[in-house]
């Protein structure tokens, strides 16, 4: 955080203004990673042995006279953990029975950006998301798999910098909200966590103005 | 003085000793069964284990032979709507995937299989093709896994209750079923080597007055079951010990030992006799109840409260991971069990014993299920039949924590029965002939006989715990609470009296949980 900061300061400090005015639509590609931390941890926690896991994908933003953006994408989480027996006291057991979850997230968000600065663009955004949801495992007949899809909201906020003319890079924090995928049997239902969202450290990098 | 202690108590052994005389390791097998266990195939068998190594690694890997190779990837199975022309076929799939590939259609399908890319997803693909008007339907092509059904002969004809667990999906998850497990059958001991007993058997009196001559010195034939301890011989036992007699013999007098020791883990998948639950589980006999012919061949002690203690301590100090007690008594309470109970449990032994058979009988309180009723680690075990019914027999109350097969003769005649393999009562219980046909026992012929009581639903308990314990569930407690979290509730909704929590299922507590699902 310290280092970011850093950064930030430097290059909004250091940045000669740009001489060029912005275009009044741009459309601009984008790849990201995110680093998510779910808010159903007691789930992931006895399962994956961790809170957090990696999203990647990628999407399109069009922006519009500079300070309004739509933006569409898709990433994927997909992580492999064990079945678990969880007590009543909260000890887990791991099971040696593999389980694999994939999320597949498709967002749409509309938001807003600053002009404080030329070269560093802060933004809010919020929007909504389909989240497909897999989840399989060995032993498991058809019926004991799980594809679903669920719809949930998403806010956003954060910063870009224009590394380049045609290249910025983007760094925000996300949060998202899932309901109707946990909860409904398995773990999650045990510990009563029902939100598959939680919050997000993504990067992106953007190829546009 | 010491000395003289010492010789005192060295005669004592003697004397006991001579008076049911033993030879072991030798005499015939046993009579009537053929055994043929050169060559396993299933469960725990090497050749099996490296059938399924291979096999599972040509699915991970794909073909290694060009000649032999099969497809990677998943596929999906889609019907067309009849009469589509393979070209508007073609064209679908090229719709939906630009790397799957439609097979050669097969023989015996009225379908197309579509080849999918790696890492596409085929349920999308699949439910892709079902939103398609010219498809009937379309489905992603699961791999279909064995359902192990022991090729042991009784068990598809006789043994309803393995199945009654969801056993045979269990043993899939599990195929090794328990066998890094050390499980003590503390019961009348267990048929598990040969020996010849030469005791002098004195004349008695039974309950009706009638007087049975003696015998007096008398060769005894004693077979091991086959079906328990098989071609790997005592290396299947740790640590017998026998309470009744003071010695590391714990020889069954009475069958009820090696019958419940069957159920919890009789050698399975070997083309003879039944299965057992836990068929690869190490096996502890201790016994630590007396028969007939335990007390006509002079044995010292009996099945009191102390000698099961000691048992129960002994189990759990000699690395015993499930105990089974398929015994119980009523009256006052027992608090020497119930401090070895706690004992084992604090020491991480999971212990299931019987809820009693005393329900036409008064339905007193069973002393011991009642003790492990209040222990996290302890389950008392009543009895259904084979119609999942409460078993006419098995005792009711608040100690009732979990059901499983007990057998039952009402309504069903023997094939209600729990069978297995144990000494053919016509050649044991001679002391329940007139006294004029009065005989020796012999303690070679083994049959596969039906037993019914919570004697014997216990055991198939602690076989489910030692596969749990052995697929990662280690605590007692934890154990007890996974079987009581996945029984089948049967009777009145949740916990009840009759049947506790429920009927224990095999599968779904091995399983566990995933996220949603």
């Amino acid at each position: 955080m310290k280092h970011t900061f850093l950064l930030l300061s430097f290059l909004v400090v250091a940045a000669p203004v740009a001489a060029q005015d912005p275009p009044s639509l741009s459309i601009r590609p984008f790849v990201m990673g995110a680093e998510q931390n779910f808010t159903a941890s007691d789930t992931f926690q006895a399962v994956f042995e961790t809170t957090r896991g990696p999203f990647f994908g990628g999407g399109v933003q069009v922006v519009f006279v500079d300070q309004f953006v739509v933006e569409l994408g898709a990433s994927r989480f997909r992580q492999t953990g064990e079945r678990v027996f969880r007590t009543s006291t909260g000890s887990v057991f791991r099971l040696g029975i593999p389980v694999t979850a994939t999320i597949t997230p498709f967002e749409v968000t509309g938001g807003y950006r600053f002009r404080f600065w030329e070269r560093v663009r802060p933004y809010v955004a919020a929007g909504v998301g389909s989240f497909a949801y897999k989840e399989t495992s060995d032993f498991a007949d058809a019926t004991e798999n799980l594809v679903t899809r669920e719809t949930g909201f998403v806010l956003n906020g954060g910063a870009e910098v224009r590394l380049h003319r045609w290249i910025g890079a983007a760094a925000d924090v996300q949060y998202s909200r899932v309901n109707g995928i946990l909860g409904e049997a398995g773990l999650s239902k045990q510990v009563g966590e029902d939100d598959l969202g939680g919050v997000a450290v993504r990067f992106k990098l953007i190829v546009g103005r | 003085m010491f000395v003289a202690a010492g010789l005192v108590l060295t005669l004592r052994a003697q004397t006991l000793k001579q008076q049911r005389l033993e030879i072991v390791n030798v005499g015939l097998p046993a009579v009537d069964l053929g055994l043929r266990l050169d060559e396993i195939r299933g469960p725990g068998a090497a050749n099996t284990a490296q059938r399924e190594a291979i096999l599972a690694s040509l699915r991970e890997s794909g073909a290694a032979l060009a000649s032999t190779a099969r497809p990677t990837g998943q596929r999906v199975i889609v019907k067309f709507i009849d009469g589509l022309p393979s070209a508007a076929r073609l064209s679908a799939v090229a719709d939906i995937s630009r790397s799957a590939v439609m097979r050669a259609a097969a023989d015996h399908a009225d379908f197309e299989l579509v080849q999918l890319g790696a890492g596409e997803d085929a349920e999308a693909v699949a439910q892709a093709f079902s939103e398609r008007s010219d498809v009937d339907y379309a489905q992603v092509a699961y791999t279909f896994h064995k359902l192990l059904v022991p090729n042991d002969p009784l068990y598809a004809t006789n043994q309803w209750n393995l199945p009654m667990l969801n056993l045979e999906r269990a043993w899939d998850i599990q195929p090794q079923a328990g066998s890094t497990i050390t499980v003590a059958v503390l019961d009348s001991g267990m048929a598990y080597q040969n020996a010849i007993f030469t005791p002098t058997l004195p004349p008695f009196r039974d309950e009706n007055g009638r007087v049975y001559p003696g015998l007096g010195r008398v060769t005894i034939p004693y077979a091991a079951a086959p079906q328990l301890v098989g071609a790997a011989g005592a290396g299947r036992l740790v640590s017998p010990h026998d309470f009744i007699w003071d010695d590391n013999e714990p020889f069954d007098f009475d069958g009820h030992g090696t019958h419940v020791s069957g159920t919890l883990g009789q050698l399975t998948n070997d083309n003879v006799g039944t299965a057992g639950v836990a068929f690869g589980v190490k096996l502890m006999p201790v016994k630590v109840i007396d028969s007939v012919w335990d007390f006509l061949f002079g044995a010292p002690n009996e099945g009191t409260d102390d000698t099961v203690a000691r048992g129960i301590r002994y189990a759990a100090d000699n690395n015993a991971k499930i105990i089974n007690m398929s015994i119980g008594r009523t009256g006052p309470p027992a608090p020497s069990v119930e401090s070895a109970i706690r004992y084992a449990v604090s020491k991480g032994v999971f212990i299931a014993i019987a809820a009693g058979n005393e329900f036409e009988d008064g339905n007193p309180t069973e002393v011991l299920a009642e003790i492990a009723s209040r222990v996290n680690g302890a389950v008392s075990v009543a009895a259904v039949d084979r119609a999942k019914a409460h078993a006419f027999y098995s005792s009711t109350g608040s100690w009732v924590e979990l059901s499983a097969p007990g057998g039952s003769g009402r309504g069903f005649g023997t094939s209600g029965g729990v069978f297995q393999q144990t000494f053919d009562p016509m050649f044991t219980d001679t002391f329940l002939l007139p006294p004029s046909l009065y005989r020796a026992p012999r303690f070679d012929i083994l049959n596969y006989v039906p037993y019914q009581g919570t004697s014997m639903a216990s055991p198939h308990v602690a076989g489910v715990a030692a596969m749990l314990m052995q697929q990662g569930i280690t605590d007692p407690a934890a154990i007890e609470e996974a079987l009581e979290k996945t029984a089948v509730d049967l009777g009145s909704p949740g916990r009840d009296d009759t049947f506790g929590f429920g009927l224990v299922d095999a599968r779904a507590a091995l399983r566990g949980l995933g996220l949603a699902k």
